[in-house]
């Protein structure tokens, strides 16, 4: 949370053209501060940093928590959507409708049902989550390359101004979203953020081998059904509004874990993770090579990947499933 | 001998028997048409061959095989008509393949017993506080009880499943070879814990393969081949050497240990040609029910 405000704060300072001392803008903040600084920050910078902290925020948490959820679901710290081919899913039927009608809800609807589809089929093919979580993850990627196919098919064969425009749906990108997106996700997560921490007081038994389970009295076929909505709900609106920034899901419930350093399914501090990444990643997405505006999508890998390998690698001791 | 003070706090009965019970997997019947009574408060031990089916049994049991025909009955409903999180409060059972949550520590372990009797509306309370420490205490756990599952031995993992078992404060309790990683010491001490859980009035079912536990702690011997019963009773009637020539295909002497009077087998050498005959019967029957 801290971090969170001061990441906001260090926006505040450099997000712009003109550099406004750190003291000032404290100083506006606390209502005072001379006029240049106030308008810079109160009318110019202060909404739109508002506005990309709120979506990176709200888009981190809901993908951190999916990726905690579906992690636990099967059993393997590699189940994560965008492994599993959500995030392709929901990309191709995107692009799709980009490329057809160009309206601008349309696309985040059909990276919904398209994250819903991926989702479905690959439970449907490898029946079930699976004890270990190898098939489901093998049938995942499968399906996720089908999609990815298809995507690259349409851009492919698409009119380059079609294209561009489907562009940011295949990299995951926090630019273009639409406000009503934007609304959605938030009410989205109002609900599925609670339903998901729920969840994962029930999972907190997924983590034994079935039969142990069972004869806990978890109702595991009930709970796998609920736990893979949860996530496609989450996953899908988080890239209904972004398109794939996947990575997310598979770094913060590392975090969240590293952090806890205890049993449970740190779904909340998944989310918490989750959140301030993406904000990170958005935040620097947009500044380092400032006036180049980096998709989120492509930070996230370039800051992600190497933190995941270091984060594994500083526990040795724990199995990596 | 450790004296374990065994928690006895769930006062709960549960009958436990089968009807005509048929269990298999994909094409095969391995349980075929089995009738049996648990006994309360005593110690039901499982014995048999390889593959005779104990083990499917003891899962068809515990709701996790659905019969094929026939049917388990828990206080005279079928197992499976039953919530699953109300059978979890009558029935524990801890398989042989039990793996934990990485990271868990021995304390978090057995709380996860409590899990059946927690709920959104029903929450931690100084009851289970109680039952758990308990449940350490009975397996003299205490010391270890911050310490990493993963990071402890084998016989110390084992009696930390079993504390789970008992937190889990059911009156049937199943166990499928809970003594199979353990020298000589722990499994003894098993056993005793075992047998203390039955003087408080707790039912256990186990299956073993060591025969002479099995007859040192079983009350009931049930002895398995094929997927049937060949007979069941107390072990120092039932046991005889034609049972273990029929049940293994091997000769051997029985001896009685001279303070325990309890039976101990002595396994001579195998019989080639009866064993291969047996196993021909079992083939038959197994495709008798394929579907």
């Amino acid at each position: 949370m801290l971090l969170l405000a001061c990441a906001c704060l260090v926006s505040l300072t450099f997000g712009g053209s003109r550099p406004i001392p750190v003291k000032d803008a404290l100083l506006v903040l606390a209502g005072q501060g001379d006029a240049v600084s106030r308008l810079l920050i109160n009318t110019l910078r202060m909404p739109r940093i508002l506005a990309a902290v709120l979506t990176g925020a709200a888009l981190g948490a809901a993908l951190g928590a999916a990726g905690c959820l579906m992690q636990t679901l099967a059993r393997n710290r590699l189940a994560t959507p965008g492994i599993v081919g959500l995030d392709n899913g929901a990309t191709a039927f995107a692009v799709a409708s980009i490329l057809a009608t160009s309206t601008s809800l349309l696309p985040s609807m059909l990276a919904l049902s398209g994250a819903a589809t991926a989702a479905v089929l690959t439970f449907a093919l490898a029946s079930g989550s699976g004890s270990r979580g190898y098939r489901f993850i093998v049938t995942g990627i499968g399906v996720g390359a089908m999609f990815s196919a298809l995507t690259n098919l349409m851009l492919s064969q698409a009119p380059i101004d079609a294209a561009n425009r489907a562009y940011p749906w295949t990299v995951g990108s926090l630019n273009g979203t639409s406000v009503v997106a934007i609304r959605a996700l938030a009410a989205g997560l109002f609900f599925g953020l609670p339903w998901a921490c729920l969840l994962g007081r029930q999972l907190a038994a997924m983590g034994f081998s079935e039969r142990v389970s069972i004869s806990l009295g978890v109702r595991l076929g009930a709970l796998r059904m609920t736990t893979l909505a949860a996530t496609v709900w989450l996953t899908a609106l988080g890239v209904a509004v972004a398109g794939p920034v996947g990575l997310v899901a598979l770094i913060a419930p590392e975090i969240a874990r590293y952090l806890a350093r205890q049993g449970g399914v740190p779904v909340l501090n998944s989310a918490w993770s989750g959140a301030l990444l993406m904000v990170v990643a958005d935040w620097a997405g947009r500044n380092i090579l400032s006036p180049i505006e980096v998709p989120v999508g492509i930070v996230m890998a370039i800051i992600g990947g190497p933190y995941l390998i270091w984060i594994v690698l500083r526990q040795p001791d724990r199995r990596v499933q | 001998m450790k004296r374990f003070e065994v928690p006895c706090i769930g006062d709960a009965m549960a009958t436990l028997e089968t009807r005509d019970l048929y269990l298999g997997y994909a094409r095969r019947m391995v349980v075929n048409g089995l009738n049996l009574h648990i006994p309360q408060g005593q110690v039901t031990v499982i014995v048999g061959p390889n593959g005779c089916g104990k083990s499917t049994l003891l899962a068809g049991l515990a709701r996790l095989n659905k019969p094929r025909s026939g049917a388990v009955l828990l206080n005279g409903q079928p197992i499976g008509s039953l919530p699953t999180r109300d059978v979890a409060r009558l029935l524990a059972l801890l398989p042989q393949d039990a793996s934990a949550p990485e990271g868990i520590t021995v304390n978090e372990l057995i709380r996860f017993g409590r899990q059946p009797h927690q709920g959104l509306m029903r929450q931690w309370s100084s009851k289970d506080q109680l039952i758990v420490e308990n449940a350490l205490h009975a397996a003299d756990l205490v010391e270890l009880a911050d310490c990493a599952l993963e990071s402890m031995s084998g016989g110390q993992r084992q009696r930390a499943w079993i504390a789970m078992a008992i937190a889990q404060d059911t009156p049937l309790l199943l166990l499928d070879e809970p003594t199979s990683a353990l020298d000589l010491g722990h499994q003894i001490e098993v056993f005793e814990l075992v047998r203390q859980l039955t003087n408080a009035g707790k039912t256990v079912v186990m299956v073993l393969h060591d025969l002479f536990s099995a007859c040192r702690y079983a009350d009931h011997l049930v002895a398995m081949k094929a997927g049937r019963i060949v007979i069941e009773g107390a072990p120092d009637t039932v046991v005889t050497s034609a049972l273990i020539e029929e049940l293994y295909g091997v000769s051997c002497v029985l001896l009685k240990c001279p303070q325990t009077g309890t039976p101990v087998i002595t396994a001579i050498q195998p019989l080639p040609h009866k064993q291969q005959k047996q196993q021909g019967q079992t083939e038959f029957v197994a495709e008798e029910f394929q579907c």
